[in-house]
């Protein structure tokens, strides 16, 4: 049995592959090697048989069409300009519903505070009367979160109407000194500020439906928005049934 | 219309033109396939989906034998093909043949041990080329069979295998000596032409 470089060489220059020098050594030792020239002739008898099998025909055709390779019919220039033009109004119109649904809540959740304040500084009668100075501010400002309780207070009726009865003595008795107002109103803040602010925050929930019920974006232009949606909605439908007809 | 003004169309995603390139090759195509594969039916897949990534990447063809490029196409799909059946292999409990009558010899019973009187039974000898090629390992088999069975040159094989040409070298070299050695046991079914040398001797 000859190497396998041998028999490279062989399986080469029985296909005509190797240089013409390397053919002339390669055939000078075939003469003189019997052994090497019956591996050559089994190398040929066995590519002659691969040679000789029938050609098989296909069974069939397989010629492709288009839904095989994914082709889709060419769309007109214009198709692009609808599609851009309904995903943005769709995408406005989204935009459109979240700023009237989110808008009116975060206006209200800022306006919240502020209505608290401003009731607290009545309710703690410092901006004219208590002379205290900056303590009533300060006061005022570290019980704002009481304040913000108040309307549940201000809802039930029978805890408003009896301090109201008997704390306006208390409002009377506020001139005799600074510090004895301040002591009182850190004594019992929630029933003061409830009743001094009653009537100024009765307005707050009177208004939270008002916000709500206003519309950032006017609905006219969301109807407008819808309208365009659906309109490129159409004419893309349109245009791609026309296409596909004419491309069958 | 000539190949080049057919693939520059198919290029330019003319179907139609590339569907005539089809018909022009189809039966060399499901040859190749129907050799490296060894089934009929996978092998008809195998070119199905052969044609169907050519067409999708016939851009990236760049000249040169655009059988070769096609060859690359098929043997890829074997490839594919085999990298599948080995995930899911299936095994028919009455193997048929193309005729639909059950196979008295099928090839997956074939061995190289096989009795003369089971050798006898293998009645083509189609049957017994297919079953030594069947034997080869996959990447000598694809270089075999477009070298040998189709006739291509090194540099086509080396284009379709995606190999280098030394490589084609050797592995056919490998390959045409395990045929030899395989085809040694069916010498009855050879005709008297293709005696192998060194049986005689």
């Amino acid at each position: 049995m000859k190497n396998f470089r041998d028999i490279e060489q062989l399986s080469a220059y029985l296909d005509g592959q190797l240089s013409p020098s390397d053919s002339a050594r390669l055939e000078s030792r075939i003469s003189s090697d019997p052994e090497l020239d019956s591996v050559l002739s089994d190398l040929r008898a066995a590519r002659g048989i691969l040679r000789k099998l029938p050609a098989r025909k296909a069974p069939r055709n397989f010629t492709l069409t288009r839904k095989m390779v994914g082709l889709k019919p060419p769309l007109p220039r214009t198709f692009s300009f609808f599609r851009f033009s309904t995903a943005f109004a769709a995408v406005m119109l989204m935009l459109t519903f979240a700023a009237n649904s989110l808008l009116p809540r975060i206006s209200f959740g800022a306006a919240a505070p502020m209505a608290a304040q401003e009731s607290l500084g009545v309710g703690g009668g410092c901006t004219s009367g208590c002379g205290g100075g900056g303590a009533p501010d300060a006061l005022a400002a570290t019980e704002a979160p009481v304040a913000t309780e108040a309307p549940l207070v201000v809802e039930s009726p029978a805890a408003t109407e009896a301090p109201v009865v008997g704390l306006a003595p208390l409002a009377t008795e506020v001139p005799p000194s600074a510090s004895e107002n301040t002591s009182r109103v850190a004594v019992t803040p929630t029933a003061e500020m409830s009743v001094a602010k009653e009537p100024e925050i009765m307005p707050v929930p009177q208004d939270q439906p008002q916000g709500q019920s206003e519309a950032v974006i006017p609905s006219a232009w969301q109807i407008g928005l819808l309208v365009i949606v659906l309109l490129g909605a159409l004419i893309m439908f349109v245009l791609r049934q026309s296409a596909m007809r004419k491309w069958k | 219309m000539d190949e080049t003004a057919l693939i520059h169309s198919a290029q330019n995603g003319d179907l139609d033109s590339f569907n005539t390139l089809i018909l022009r090759y189809q039966d060399s195509v499901f040859h190749t396939a129907l050799r490296i594969i060894g089934d009929e039916d996978l092998a008809q897949d195998a070119a199905q989906e052969a044609f169907i990534s050519a067409f999708r990447s016939i851009s990236t063809f760049r000249g040169g034998s655009f059988k070769a490029w096609l060859m690359r196409m098929v043997t890829n799909a074997c490839y594919d093909e085999f990298r599948r059946q080995k995930r899911r292999p299936t095994t028919p409990l009455e193997p048929e043949t193309s005729d639909g009558e059950e196979m008295d010899s099928p090839r997956w019973l074939a061995d190289p041990n096989m009795t003369p009187a089971e050798k006898s039974e293998a009645d083509e000898l189609e049957h017994a080329i297919q079953h030594c090629l069947d034997a080869l390992p996959t990447e000598f088999r694809a270089v075999v069979v477009l070298a040998d069975i189709q006739g291509m040159d090194y540099s086509e094989v080396a284009t379709a295998a995606h190999v280098p040409l030394g490589t084609i070298k050797s592995r056919l070299a490998r390959a045409r000596l395990r045929l030899r050695e395989c085809l040694r046991g069916f010498e009855e079914l050879l005709p008297s032409s293709f005696r192998l040398e060194g049986e005689r001797n």
